[in-house]
C-alpha cells in the first residue's frame, strides 16, 4: 500500500517537473508564434493600412482581401513560381547533397577538408551570395560572360532575360543550400551500422543494391527531415529574388513573399499582406503535413 | 483536464501579451529619442537616404553638434527602407527620428497621415534662393512641410566617343529622334545603345517618365485619374520599345560602368551617380523634351529630389528645426558641392567657381528649373508597382503595348477609385 502511494507520488512529481520544464517553451511559443499568427489572421479580414490607420481605425472587410488575392493574376503566377522553384530546388538539392554525402563518406582520406570546403557556400550570408553571383553574371564585367565570349558561345543578360532569370535563381539556391543537405545526410550516413554493409557485400550485393536496400532505408528519416526543411525554406524564398531580380522580368521570378512585399509591405497595405501570409502558411502546412503527421505519430 | 489546463495557459499567455503590446497609449519610450543624456548632451537621431545624399549631410554635422552640444545618430537607409522606417516611426507617439529625408513622391501619403511636422509653425520658411520649381510639392495650404535638399533630377548620361562616332556631339543631341538615331548607329557598330534599369517597378517607371513627358503625356490627368493608355502614352511606349531594343536592362552600377566604358551609349541617370569632368568618357545633358527636332518642347526632367522634413512625433522639434535651418543654409550647402552635393540653390549651381570646376552643374540647374515631380498622390507606391509590372510585361513580350497599357489603366482606375 505504502509502496504504491510512493510510486504514485514519484510519478506525479515527474509529471510536475516535466510540466515545469516545458512551460517556458510553451509561453515563448505562445508569445512569439500564437500572438503574431492570431493578429495576422485578424488583420487579414480588415483593410488595415499602416498610415491610413493613423487617421481612422481599420474596417472589417470580410474575405475581400482573400478574394482580391486569389483572383489576382500576379498572385497566381507568384504561387506557381514558388511551387515550381520549391520542387526544382528541393529535388536538385536533395540529389546533389546526397551524392556529395555519399562521396565524402566513401573517402578514406581528406573527409574533414572536403566537409569544410563543401560547407562554405552555406556559411555565406545570402546578401553576400547574391552580390557574388550578381558580379559573376554581370553582363558588363562578369566572369561568366567573359568566359563564354572567349569560347565563342552566346552570352546572356542573366537576370534580365525572361528565359534565364528563373534558372539562375534556382542555380544560386542549389549552390548555396545543397551543402546543408550534404551536412545532414553525411551525419546520418556516419550512423549507418557497418555490419549491415559487410553482410550485404557477403551476400553479393552490388553498390546500387547496397544503396537502395541498406543506405537509404537507414537514413530515410534524415532524408524526410531534410526534404521538409528545404521545402519550407525554399517556399519562403525572398532575399535572393528581391536582391537579384525584384520579381522580374515580367513577373517570371516573383515568389509569394516577393508579391507580398511589393503589394502588401511596400504599400503598407497590411490587410492584404496578412491575407497573403495566411494563404502561404496554409500552403506550407499542407506541403509539410505528411511529415508532421508522421512525426506526431 | 490536462488539455483544458494547457488551453487555459495558452489563452492566458496570449491575452497577457496582447494586453502588454496594446496597453500603452503613450507609445514607445525610444531611448534614441531621449532628449537628454546624463552628461547634458542632447541626443538626436536622423534617418537619411544612404550614399552621397547622406555623406554630404554627415560632413556638415560636427559643427552643429559642437555648437548645440548635441550628438546626432545618423541612420543611412535604402530608399525602400527609409520609406518604411519613416512610416513605422510615425505609428509611435514618441518618434525615434528628429529629422528625415523624404522623397517628393511620398509627400501626399505622409501629409495625409500627419507624418510630417508643419515647418512654418516651427519658424522655418523656404527662401528665394531655392529654385522655385523644386518647392512646388513642399507646401500644403501655404505651410511648408518639406525643404528640397539634394537636387536629384533625371539627366541623360551618354558616352561621348559613341555619340561622336554616330555623328553628333553631346551638345547637339536635341530630341528623342536624335537619341534613337545615335543608339541605333551604336548598335550597328557592335555596341549597346540605350541601357535602362529593369530591376524594379519603380526604376522601370522612372526611367520611362522623361520619354513620356517628351511626348506630352503623363501618368495622371489634372484630377489625378490615370491616363496610361492615352495616345501620347502609347506613342511614347512604342518609341521606348524601339529605343531599348538597341540595348538591354542593367542594374544601376552596370549602367554607369557600361556607359563610362563605352560598352553602351546612353541611359537615364541621376547626377549623384556620376561626376563628369572635361576628361571623363561620359557626360550628361538635360533632356530637351522634344520628340523630334520640330516637335513642341515639354518639361521632361523628372525630379527625384531628396527633401528634408521633421517627423511630427519628434521629441526635439525646435532643435530639429534649427538643424534643418543650418543644413539648408546657402553657405553650408555651398560647402557640400565639393563632396558631391547638389543643392537646389542658384547661389551654388550658378556660382562661377563651382561652374569652373563642375561645369555639369549648369545642366543640373537647367533640369531643376524645368523638372516635374512624380504625381503627388497617396497611392503612388501602388500606382508605380502596378504600372511597372505591366510595363515589364510589355518590355518582355508577355503583352502587347495596347494590352499592357489597357490592363494597367483598368487596374489603376480601380486603385484610384478605392
Amino acid at each position: 500500500m505504502m509502496g504504491r502511494k510512493k510510486a504514485k507520488g514519484a510519478e506525479l512529481q515527474t509529471k510536475r517537473f516535466s510540466a515545469a520544464m516545458i512551460t517556458p517553451t510553451v509561453i515563448i511559443l505562445a508569445v512569439m508564434t500564437a500572438y503574431p499568427l492570431i493578429f495576422t489572421l485578424v488583420y487579414s479580414f480588415t483593410d488595415y493600412n499602416l498610415l491610413g490607420a493613423l487617421n481612422s481605425a481599420p474596417e472589417v472587410v470580410g474575405v475581400k482581401n482573400y478574394l482580391d488575392l486569389l483572383t489576382d493574376s500576379y498572385f497566381q503566377q507568384s504561387v506557381w513560381n514558388t511551387v515550381k522553384f520549391t520542387l526544382l530546388t528541393v529535388i536538385l538539392e536533395m540529389v546533389i547533397g546526397f551524392a556529395l554525402a555519399l562521396f565524402v563518406n566513401s573517402l578514406r582520406k581528406g573527409q574533414k577538408i572536403m566537409r569544410t570546403l563543401l560547407l562554405l557556400p552555406y556559411l555565406l550570408p545570402t546578401v553576400t551570395v547574391a552580390l557574388i553571383w550578381r558580379m559573376m553574371l554581370s553582363p558588363n564585367y562578369g566572369i561568366v560572360n567573359q568566359v563564354l565570349e572567349a569560347w565563342h558561345l552566346p552570352v546572356y543578360n542573366w537576370f534580365s532575360d525572361i528565359h534565364t532569370a528563373f534558372g539562375m535563381l534556382v542555380l544560386i539556391d542549389v549552390w548555396q543550400c545543397a551543402p546543408f543537405v550534404f551536412l545532414l545526410l553525411y551525419a546520418a550516413l556516419q550512423s549507418v551500422p557497418q555490419d549491415q554493409y559487410e553482410a550485404a557485400r557477403m551476400d553479393g550485393a552490388g553498390s546500387l543494391k547496397i544503396l537502395f536496400y541498406v543506405t537509404i532505408p537507414n537514413i530515410k528519416s534524415s532524408l524526410a527531415l531534410c526534404a521538409l526543411l528545404r521545402t519550407i525554406d525554399s517556399f519562403r524564398l525572398f532575399d535572393k529574388v528581391n536582391l537579384l531580380t525584384g520579381g522580374g522580368p515580367a513577373n517570371s521570378t516573383a515568389t509569394i513573399t516577393q508579391y507580398l512585399y511589393n503589394y502588401g509591405i511596400k504599400t503598407f497595405d497590411f490587410g492584404l499582406g496578412s491575407a497573403g501570409a495566411i494563404v502561404m502558411t496554409v500552403i506550407v502546412l499542407l506541403l509539410s503535413s505528411l511529415y508532421i503527421k508522421r512525426a506526431i505519430k | 483536464m490536462k488539455r483544458r489546463l494547457l488551453a487555459l495557459l495558452l489563452a492566458g499567455v496570449t491575452v497577457c501579451s496582447l494586453t502588454a503590446c496594446g496597453g500603452s497609449t503613450s507609445g514607445n519610450n525610444n531611448e534614441s529619442a531621449d532628449a537628454s543624456a546624463e552628461d547634458g548632451t542632447t541626443q538626436m537621431s536622423i534617418a537619411l537616404r544612404g550614399g552621397v545624399y547622406a555623406d554630404v549631410i554627415k560632413e556638415c554635422l560636427p559643427a552643429f553638434e559642437e555648437e548645440h552640444n548635441v550628438t546626432i545618430d545618423v541612420q543611412e537607409l535604402s530608399e525602400e527602407d527609409l520609406h518604411t522606417s519613416v512610416a513605422l516611426n510615425a505609428t509611435s507617439a514618441q518618434g525615434a527620428y528628429d529629422l528625415c529625408m523624404v522623397d517628393g513622391s511620398w509627400m501626399a501619403e505622409f501629409t495625409n497621415a500627419g507624418v510630417l511636422a508643419n515647418l512654418s509653425e516651427l519658424g522655418y520658411e523656404l527662401d528665394d534662393d531655392i529654385i522655385e520649381a523644386t518647392t512646388s510639392i513642399c507646401y500644403v495650404d501655404d505651410n511648408a512641410y518639406l525643404a528640397p535638399y539634394y537636387g536629384n533630377v533625371t539627366v541623360l548620361m551618354m558616352n561621348k566617343a559613341n555619340v561622336e562616332e554616330a555623328g553628333y556631339t553631346v551638345d547637339t543631341v536635341d530630341s528623342l529622334a536624335d537619341i534613337l538615331d545615335i543608339c541605333q548607329k551604336a548598335q550597328a557598330s557592335g555596341k549597346k545603345g540605350f541601357i535602362y534599369r529593369g530591376d524594379s517597378q519603380n526604376n522601370l517607371v522612372v526611367d520611362f517618365l522623361p520619354i513620356l513627358l517628351s511626348y506630352g503625356g503623363w501618368v495622371v490627368d489634372e484630377n489625378n485619374q490615370p491616363t496610361v493608355n492615352s495616345e501620347a502614352f502609347v506613342n511614347a511606349m512604342n518609341y521606348y520599345m524601339e529605343l531599348i531594343a538597341t540595348g538591354e536592362a542593367q542594374v544601376k552600377d552596370d549602367l554607369v560602368a557600361s556607359v563610362d566604358s563605352g560598352a553602351a551609349t546612353m541611359g537615364i541617370a541621376w547626377p549623384g551617380w556620376y561626376t563628369p569632368t572635361a576628361d571623363s568618357a561620359a557626360d550628361y545633358i538635360a533632356l530637351s523634351g522634344k520628340a523630334t527636332d520640330d516637335a513642341q518642347a515639354y518639361n521632361a526632367n523628372v525630379y527625384g529630389i531628396w527633401c528634408l522634413g521633421i517627423p511630427s512625433n519628434s521629441q526635439n522639434k525646435e532643435l530639429a528645426a534649427e538643424l534643418l535651418t543650418y543644413l539648408m543654409d546657402p553657405e553650408v550647402q555651398y560647402g557640400t558641392v565639393a563632396s558631391g552635393g547638389v543643392p537646389c540653390r542658384y547661389s551654388s549651381l550658378q556660382d562661377e567657381e563651382v561652374l569652373a570646376e563642375y561645369p555639369q552643374y549648369e545642366v543640373v540647374c537647367q533640369a531643376l528649373e524645368s523638372g516635374v515631380y512624380r504625381p503627388v498622390i497617396s497611392q503612388w507606391t501602388e500606382f508605380y508597382t502596378t504600372l511597372g509590372s505591366e510595363m515589364d510585361n510589355i518590355i518582355n513580350g508577355a503583352k502587347t503595348v495596347e494590352e499592357g497599357l489597357n490592363d494597367a489603366q483598368a487596374a489603376l482606375e480601380e486603385l484610384m477609385a478605392e
